[in-house]
Parts: structure tokens; sequence; C-alpha cells
């Protein structure tokens, strides 16, 4: 198990969204879960990752500050479950989380 | 003809929304409160935001109910503490208010990680349940996905009042798997689907009475089933489980020694296998009703 923290800059989120919390993906092997949040200071996206495999943090990092910098996510606290997810799940989860965020849930 | 998702396919949540007055939904302990497992934290194992259920109330047809979705995906829907302390309390409000209960079961049983705490979890839940019939507040099983219901959570559903099920649902104790461990692959090979389903699939289900509706994949019809049930409750008296008793005493007695999953069927009135193995639910119950 590996955790760690980190903020990342981001654009500041839109002042309404359709919920204050959204969840996507599920604890799952190969699989995760994100929930996003309304939370923090409206500059940065905090980042919070637990993880069953250690050894891949900066793969991470990178994916994570892909999304705060292609996402509007300041204002946002980011929390992570992770059973072994590709990078591209990754991606993936956070978009759907960020999706129902702002638009509901589909 | 149109119809939404499968429903052994959607979500916990998404299985709830479909099945709820649009936005009724009230979620009890959600993901932001993160009450979870320390159990699975101590083991190194990934935590989940809702422990694998997720419970709260809503409403169908206008009527309040109180509801609770397990997370198949996560460790296959497993009862640990939490995830069980969710069920208890979820019942024990259920049983204060006198408001029915849905539970959407997808669950293996309890979770092997926290043997013990889950073990009294599935105890204490029970007796909620129990304490819902004794003031004839209906509960109701839904078990309609790929999982289903098995050791545990087979048990408390059936202490529900009624179970809806689908074909594609299986209720049983112990898994197929299991059942091959400690039997051996001839006396039953887990890998044979239409033999798994045939012992503890839906359409058997319903046919021995274990499941009160057999309805199809889909939310609307377990919506629908669900609103026929609501109203009614029975409380548990020594009288019914005296006459429940006998009757699986006469069904062990007519088919424990069988070794061919369609002589139960035969015995149960249905003449033809094969067009009631192609049937759906609903076909296939009306078929059972009317060869009784």
């Amino acid at each position: 198990m590996e955790k760690f923290t980190k903020a990342f800059p981001s654009k500041p989120l839109k002042a309404r969204t359709a919920k204050p919390w959204a969840l996507a993906g599920v604890v799952g092997s190969g699989n995760l879960e994100v929930l996003l949040e309304r939370a923090g200071a409206s500059g940065t996206m905090e980042c919070h990752v637990e993880t069953s495999i250690p050894g891949y943090k900066s793969s991470w990092l990178a994916a994570l500050a892909d999304f705060a910098t292609h996402y509007p996510a300041g204002g946002t606290k980011v929390t992570i479950h992770d059973q072994g997810a590709p990078p591209v799940l990754v991606n993936l989860r956070l978009r759907q989380a960020y999706d129902h965020l702002t638009g509901g849930d589909k | 003809m149109t119809r939404g998702p499968l429903f052994h396919e959607q979500t916990a949540r998404q299985r709830i929304a479909a099945l709820v007055d649009p936005g009724s939904f009230d979620e009890l302990l959600p993901p932001p409160e993160r009450i979870t497992s320390p159990y699975l934290a101590q083991l190194g194992i990934p935590v989940s935001f809702d422990d694998g259920v997720v419970i709260g109330h809503a409403k169908i047809g206008g009527r309040k109910v109180y509801l609770a979705a397990q997370v198949g995906q996560f460790v296959g829907g497993a009862v640990g503490e939490i995830h069980g302390a969710k069920l208890t309390g979820l019942f024990k409000a259920a049983a204060r208010d006198r408001t029915p209960c849905i539970v959407i079961v997808e669950s293996g049983g309890v979770r092997l990680h926290e043997g013990s705490a889950g073990e009294i979890a599935i105890a204490e839940t029970m007796r909620a349940i129990f304490e819902c019939r004794a003031k004839k507040v209906p509960t109701i099983a839904v078990i309609c996905s790929d999982i289903g219901a098995y050791g545990g959570m087979g048990i408390l559903s059936t202490c529900c009042d009624f179970r809806v099920m689908t074909e594609h649902g299986r209720l049983g104790i112990s898994g197929p798997i299991v059942i091959e461990k400690w039997m051996g692959k001839k006396a039953y090979d887990s890998s044979n689907r239409a033999l798994v389903w045939k012992t503890s699939g839906g359409k058997t289900k319903y046919l021995l009475g274990d499941a009160d509706s057999l309805v199809l994949d889909d939310a609307g019809a377990i919506r629908e089933a669900i609103s026929k049930l609501l109203g009614k409750s029975s409380a548990v008296s020594l009288k019914a489980v005296k006459a429940r008793q006998a009757e699986l005493a006469k069904r062990l007695k007519r088919f424990g020694q069988t070794e061919d999953a369609d002589a139960v069927w035969k015995g149960m009135g249905v003449r033809d296998i094969e067009a009631a193995s192609l049937a759906s639910g609903p076909e296939f119950a009306a078929m059972a009703k009317r060869e009784k």
C-alpha cells in the first residue's frame, strides 16, 4: 500500500456545480474509485491517493498534473482508492467524476 | 420493444435511482463521510468510501421506503463490519419508523478478511429483519445480479418477507465453487452454467417457492413487482415456521437423492423442459402457474 498527497495548480472550477460531490468507478481489480468534492483553495486541485500497487508515484503525479492542466478543477479535492488501474483508466474516472460533479449523474 | 439498461449491468447507485421516484433518494453515510473498513486498511487492501453498500431512503410511488444496494464489484459485495452495520441500522430504522425496507443483494456473503465481525453483523441484521416482521413492516430482497445472494446474504435474503428475482439472479448458501471443492467436480461441476442456474437460479427458486416473483431484468419490472409486495407483510409465527419445515422435509425426501436438475423441474410440474429453459422470467412464471 502506498499513500501520498499533492496539490496541483488548476484554473478555478465554475461557481455552480450540479452536486457538491461525485463518485466514479469502484475498488476492484484493475480499477479505482475517485471521489471529487468541492473543497479547498480555488486555484488548486488537492489530491489524496491510496494505491495497492507501490512504486508508481511518478506516473500518478503525471496523470493528475495532466488532468489539472486540461480541466478547470481548482477548488476541488480528489480522493482516490486504487487497486491497480492503468493510467488511461485513472484519466477516464477523473473525467467521469468531473462530468457528474458539474453536470449531474447520468 | 424499447427498454432501459439491463438492471444487472447497472451500478448500485444507478439501480436505486432507476427503482425509486426521480430525485427522491437521500443517501445515508454517503462517500464524503468516509466510513471505511478499519480491517482492510490494516491488511493493506484498498478500502471503499461506502464499504460496498449504498443505503438511504426514497419514495416508490409516493410511499417512503428504506433501501440498500450492495456493490458486487468491491470484494464481491462481501459483508464486513461497516457494511453489515449499515444494513443493521437500516433495518432497525425501518422497524422504528414502520417503513418498508428493500435490499438489492449482490454478495457472496461474509467478507473473509473480517470474518467474525462480518458474521456478527449478518446475525444482527437478521435480528433487525425479524424486528420488522414482528411489526408487520414489509422487507424485500431483490436478487437480480451476476453474483447473486450466497452465504450469509443468502440466509439474510430468505429472512425477508419476499424475494424478487430475475432468471439471472442466484440464491443459495454455499456457492458453486465451494460445493465443487468440497464434493468434487463429479458431484457438482461449477463450470456447468446450466447446472448452476438449474440448481440456484431464479427459475428454480421460483418453482420451489423461494422466490415470490420472477421478473424481467429491467428496473421498471422490478419496481412493479416491489410495488405489489409493499403492502404485505407477515409476522413469523410458530405455526408458519412448522409448516415451512414440513414442506422442506417433503422436498428433501422427494429430491434429496436426485442427481438430475431437470428431475426437480419435472417434479415441480414443468412438462416441457426445453421451452421452459428458453422462456423469459415472466413467461416461465406463467407456465409454472398454468401447469401446477
